[in-house]
């Protein structure tokens, strides 16, 4: 049945919002943790370690984030073990977001002198302070846009959760231009609002970086 | 026991060999002038005495510890060996005083107040007490490396090495760090310093090592060695340096 679009579905618009923010922290933080490591093992001074942080970001990045979804979702399930939204969307965003912050925060690391490593270790300083204490945080600057411009890929990515159910800002879209018929109406909101998430954090990615460069 | 040994020290690069069979000993509190054309393996034999560079073959010895032993501690042998780059290599985020404060509180645990005191010390000694709060891209590439001898002297080490320290300068402010380096010789430091400086080594070296074709080609008392060398290469060096 269709009916008129209202105010109020702007309002369940705007409320659907706040699943695409959770997915998005979620998979940011649970990224965050994996893609640390990921990094720390890409530069280690141990072979089988940066062979292992490789692997990894290959079989990530080559396979769609879809398929890590289903793998949890329905996959486990198949297998006997029943696993929550919640549970496999935090599985397989972390998966996939670690595989890519990992290899971005990598570059980082990598983008930094090996004479910044050599004059650590000339002081006696051990590896993870050589990384601690001299290379993160001349890394953390450079990391600032490219990891916000993946934050930003990644909230455009949670609509991907909605296949297996949850209702978030894309969702929610689709469900009101079901019933109200007005596609182009609505999705222009969704778009404005995906705008408003983002567009904050990339003007934040900026002041950022300014800010650092100035106090070094 | 000498405090550096250095016996048959094979280093090669693939296929290339760079040092060929290296014997060097040092007495504590000598000073080494090691010279010779680029690629004759001075600076590779100098970075092989903290551990920077595997070796191949042969031994290097600090203080009776093996080197290039896997076993031993290289994190342990830094802190009384110092070593200061042709590039600076300053930590540009970090002010003079916490470049030179970090690895003192880090690995040695010196307190805060203690290691300021201690960066406040060594920066009169190179003549920039007022730099402290300074950054290194504030300063002229001398004073950067002055503080970079600092940042080495703030950890006491036993042995400093020096590694074409004053090539990366403008001319006019070479005389401003080897004036500080001259001073840190004169403390007794036993120091191996890699140099162009053919004057400076006269003067200040108590013996000076020619290295040619990744071996030590000839060596003696500087001002003997300097003034007559024995081999052509040696004075081939001298007369192309000195014009």
């Amino acid at each position: 049945m269709i009916r008129e679009l209202s105010f109020n579905d702007l309002l369940y618009l705007i409320a659907a919002m706040r699943w695409t923010l959770a997915l998005t922290g979620i998979a940011f933080l649970g990224g965050s943790l994996v893609g640390l490591s990921v990094a720390l093992l890409r530069v280690a001074p141990f072979a089988p370690a940066r062979w292992l942080g490789t692997f990894y970001v290959h079989a990530v990045q080559g396979t769609p984030l879809l398929a890590w979804l289903f793998v949890f979702f329905f996959g486990l399930s198949i297998v006997g073990v029943t696993v929550s939204p919640w549970v496999a969307a935090a599985a397989a965003y972390s998966i996939y977001a670690g595989a890519f912050l990992g290899e971005i925060w990598r570059g980082c690391l990598q983008a930094i002198p090996k004479t910044q490593w050599e004059a650590g270790a000339s002081l006696g300083l051990s590896f993870m302070e050589q990384l601690r204490y001299i290379i993160a945080p001349q890394g953390f600057r450079l990391a600032i846009p490219p990891t916000v411009g993946f934050l930003v890929q990644l909230i455009k990515n949670t609509s991907l959760a909605a296949v297996i159910g949850f209702i978030e800002l894309t969702r929610e879209g689709q469900l009101t231009t079901a019933t109200t018929f007005r596609p182009f109406t609505v999705y222009l909101i969704v778009a404005a609002l995906y705008f408003a998430l983002c567009f904050p954090l990339t003007q934040l990615s900026s002041r950022l970086e300014r800010r650092l460069h100035v106090a070094r | 026991m000498s405090l550096v040994e250095l016996k048959d020290v094979v280093k090669r690069y693939g296929q290339n060999t760079v040092l060929n069979g290296v014997s060097l000993a040092v007495e504590k509190g000598e000073i080494i002038a090691i010279i010779g054309r680029s690629g004759s393996g001075k600076s590779t034999m100098l970075r092989c005495v903290n551990g920077l560079e595997p070796i191949q073959g042969g031994t290097v010895a600090f203080d009776g510890t093996v080197v290039n032993d896997p076993k031993t501690d290289l994190r342990a042998l830094r802190q009384h060996v110092g070593i200061v780059f042709q590039s600076f290599n300053l930590f540009p985020h970090l002010s003079v005083g916490k470049n030179i404060t970090l690895a003192p509180k880090v690995v040695k645990g010196v307190p805060q107040g203690e290691a300021r005191k201690l960066a406040e010390a060594v920066l009169r000694k190179v003549g920039l007490g007022e730099k402290i709060d300074a950054y290194p891209d504030q300063l002229s590439g001398g004073q950067q490396q002055r503080v970079a001898i600092a940042r080495s002297l703030a950890m006491s080490p036993q042995l400093m090495l020096f590694d074409e320290i004053t090539s990366a300068l403008d001319p006019e402010l070479v005389g401003d760090v080897l004036k500080v380096l001259e001073e840190v010789a004169r403390e007794g430091m036993t120091m191996m310093l890699v140099t162009h400086e053919i004057g400076f080594a006269r003067k200040v070296a108590h013996r000076v090592v020619f290295m040619h074709e990744g071996k030590i080609w000839e060596q003696g008392p500087a001002a003997a060695t300097l003034g007559r060398p024995a081999t052509p290469e040696l004075e081939t060096f001298l007369s192309a340096v000195l014009h």
